[in-house]
């Protein structure tokens, strides 16, 4: 499984949806709320391994800046 | 299911948002009346200051009891026991905060005494598996507001699966007792007091931990009830002078101690308690017990009973956890027990019958009718010196002494019964003297207690007969000699159609049987005579 596919299988099951879209962010997801930006923050940090910090979670506002938030930290 | 939650911090990531509404934080303005019940999560905030922290701890109970005051009372209230996550104590005997939380959580306790609907959780079963670095992530904390870890969300929301399992559980209420190989090893009937074995070394020491085990649970509110076939006298003699006697009458709130049929006992018991038969739990140590009260009174749960005495306690703590585990105690379980001893007293009793052919016929049961053989010889008699309960005339005979009649021309039959539940091999013998030409007389006949209850001596006595009958012996003469044991024979012969012409001063009767037709036996034994 590639990284992308990781994160969007996390997302599903945070967010608690089947179907999840690469354009996906917290603006167009209803159930992207704050209290599960955490949760995915805190799932994704134990699935790659990686400490994320405040500023940086709060950054990671839609999919693609989450991927690319992640790649960072594993470089 | 809708729940309301009462929080001081965020605990969405515990509890989710399915069905569930939250109040603001440590506000209770708000008491909402459309939704199911309530649950009370307050977590102890961080601050150096113990002082002002153990005031604030000691302003929720208030805040507690005014939210307590304004809900329906039948409805749920869960309250989550408070736990220090994250104690500062600037000095090591800095208790304040301590004292605080524990005065909190012992006034949950006894709310929880007196209204029925608060259900305590005790929270340090939860937290008490992590430390405070990992109970309390500061960085998440510091985002969300939610003291406690969101990545303990998963294994909380495990744990609090389990939790609201325990809360739901509809607990059994009775627990229904055989007596003889249940409460103790051995039958109190043909062993005798001193005979059982209860305490000291194993197998009685099992059933002294099982019995000391059972009387907690009636302490916090199981009622116990005894149906047993016994003769009470024995079993009062039992509780007066065995020592090692845990569970004594007064922990009884109802008994059955007589010979008839356990399905109409347990009926009466359910009569007399005022309890449905969906709370009673029966415990036997003899399957074909067991099999009837399942077949007849299916609501009754009747759990497997171990078959070595060392699996007891294992067997018990199963018990509690399946049947009687609650998840908290009220004051008036505990009292349970007194108060359905009273109702019982109140209560009178009414006989009911039970229908058992449909399941004797079940059983399959086999007898053999088998004459005295130098192989079956030494079990006669060892029956006739240990048989006391279905014994007609109590008569103790030697192998020497069978020998003797049956040289003098007496016939000797012993009985062995199967049935689907297994082997019970030689239970039974009769010994029949030749009188006249026409005349046999019924000098014993006996019957050992495992095989009661299924008429089996009924129709071990019509087979006798009816070979008698075919061989032209016209009349049979019987005798019921009356001991402290056979009680329950002294009516046997007027049952199986036998004409009394005479009873004695000592209360012995004398019956005589003219052999003019074929006894009728039940077609549901299979009996081969050999």
């Amino acid at each position: 499984m590639n990284l992308e596919d990781q994160v969007m299988e996390i997302m599903r099951s945070v967010f608690g949806i089947e179907e999840i879209s690469t354009d996906i962010s917290q603006k167009n997801c209803e159930r992207w709320d704050s209290l599960r930006h955490l949760t995915m923050a805190s799932e994704l940090e134990d699935a790659f391994d990686i400490e994320l910090e405040p500023e940086e979670i709060a950054e990671m506002t839609d999919f693609s800046r989450v991927v690319s938030m992640i790649n960072s930290k594993l470089k | 299911m809708n729940t309301f939650v009462y929080r001081n911090q965020t605990v969405e990531t515990l509890f989710g948002d399915d069905g569930i509404a939250y109040s603001g934080y440590g506000d209770i303005s708000l008491v909402p009346q459309d939704v199911d019940r309530y649950i009370w999560c307050y977590q102890v905030p961080v601050n150096a200051d113990s002082t002002q922290l153990a005031q604030e701890i000691a302003s929720y109970r208030d805040k507690l009891e005014l939210v307590l005051s304004k809900i329906d009372a039948h409805k749920p209230f869960i309250i989550f026991s408070l736990v220090n996550l994250f104690p500062i104590k600037l000095t090591g005997d800095d208790v304040a905060v301590d004292h605080a939380v524990m005065d909190f959580n012992r006034h949950v306790a006894q709310l929880a005494d007196h209204h029925p609907n608060v259900k305590r959780v005790d929270f340090s079963d939860f937290t008490s598996r992590y430390d405070a670095y990992t109970l309390v992530n500061w960085k998440y904390f510091l985002m969300s507001q939610s003291l406690i870890n969101p990545k303990l969300a998963r294994d909380f929301q495990a744990w609090w699966r389990r939790i609201e399992g325990e809360l739901a559980l509809k607990r059994k209420k009775c627990l229904v007792l055989d007596l003889d190989n249940t409460l103790w090893d051995g039958v109190l009937g043909e062993d005798g007091v001193d005979g059982i074995k209860l305490g000291g070394d194993y197998p009685g020491n099992a059933f002294s931990y099982w019995q000391r085990a059972l009387l907690q649970l009636s302490r916090n509110g199981v009622i116990l009830a005894i149906c047993s076939k016994n003769n009470e006298a024995d079993v009062q003699e039992a509780w007066d002078c065995n020592p090692f006697m845990e569970l004594k009458r007064e922990h009884f709130s109802a008994l059955r101690i007589n010979w008839t049929d356990k399905v109409t006992n347990i009926r009466d018991i359910a009569d007399e308690l005022n309890i449905g038969l969906d709370s009673f739990v029966f415990i036997d140590d003899n399957p074909a017990e067991r099999e009837l009260v399942k077949q007849m009174l299916p609501q009754v749960t009747v759990p497997d009973f171990p078959e070595k005495p060392y699996m007891l306690m294992p067997f018990f703590k199963e018990l509690v956890e399946r049947y009687f585990r609650i998840y908290a105690v009220t004051a008036e379980d505990r009292n349970k027990t007194q108060q359905y001893q009273a109702n019982a007293m109140r209560r009178a009793q009414q006989a009911r019958f039970a229908d058992l052919d449909s399941y004797l016929r079940s059983l399959l049961m086999e007898i053999d009718i088998i004459p005295a053989d130098d192989f079956n010889m030494p079990r006669i008699a060892q029956m006739t010196q240990k048989t006391n309960q279905f014994n007609l005339t109590t008569r103790r005979y030697t192998e020497a002494d069978i020998r003797q009649r049956l040289n003098d021309g007496w016939r000797v039959y012993c009985m062995s019964v199967r049935d689907r539940f297994g082997d019970s091999g030689v239970t039974g013998a009769i010994f029949l003297e030749q009188i006249d030409w026409d005349t046999v007389g019924i000098d014993s006949l006996l019957l050992s207690c495992r095989v009661l209850g299924k008429g089996i001596e009924d129709a071990f006595l019509g087979t006798v007969l009816n070979l008698l009958h075919d061989e032209g012996v016209q009349k049979v003469v019987a005798d019921y000699l009356p001991t402290a044991k056979n009680g329950q024979t002294a009516d046997f012969y007027d049952r199986i159609g036998m004409e009394c012409i005479g009873i004695a001063d000592d209360s012995s009767k004398h019956y005589v049987m003219t052999l003019d037709k074929e006894t009728e036996i039940k077609d549901y034994y299979k009996i081969k005579v050999l």
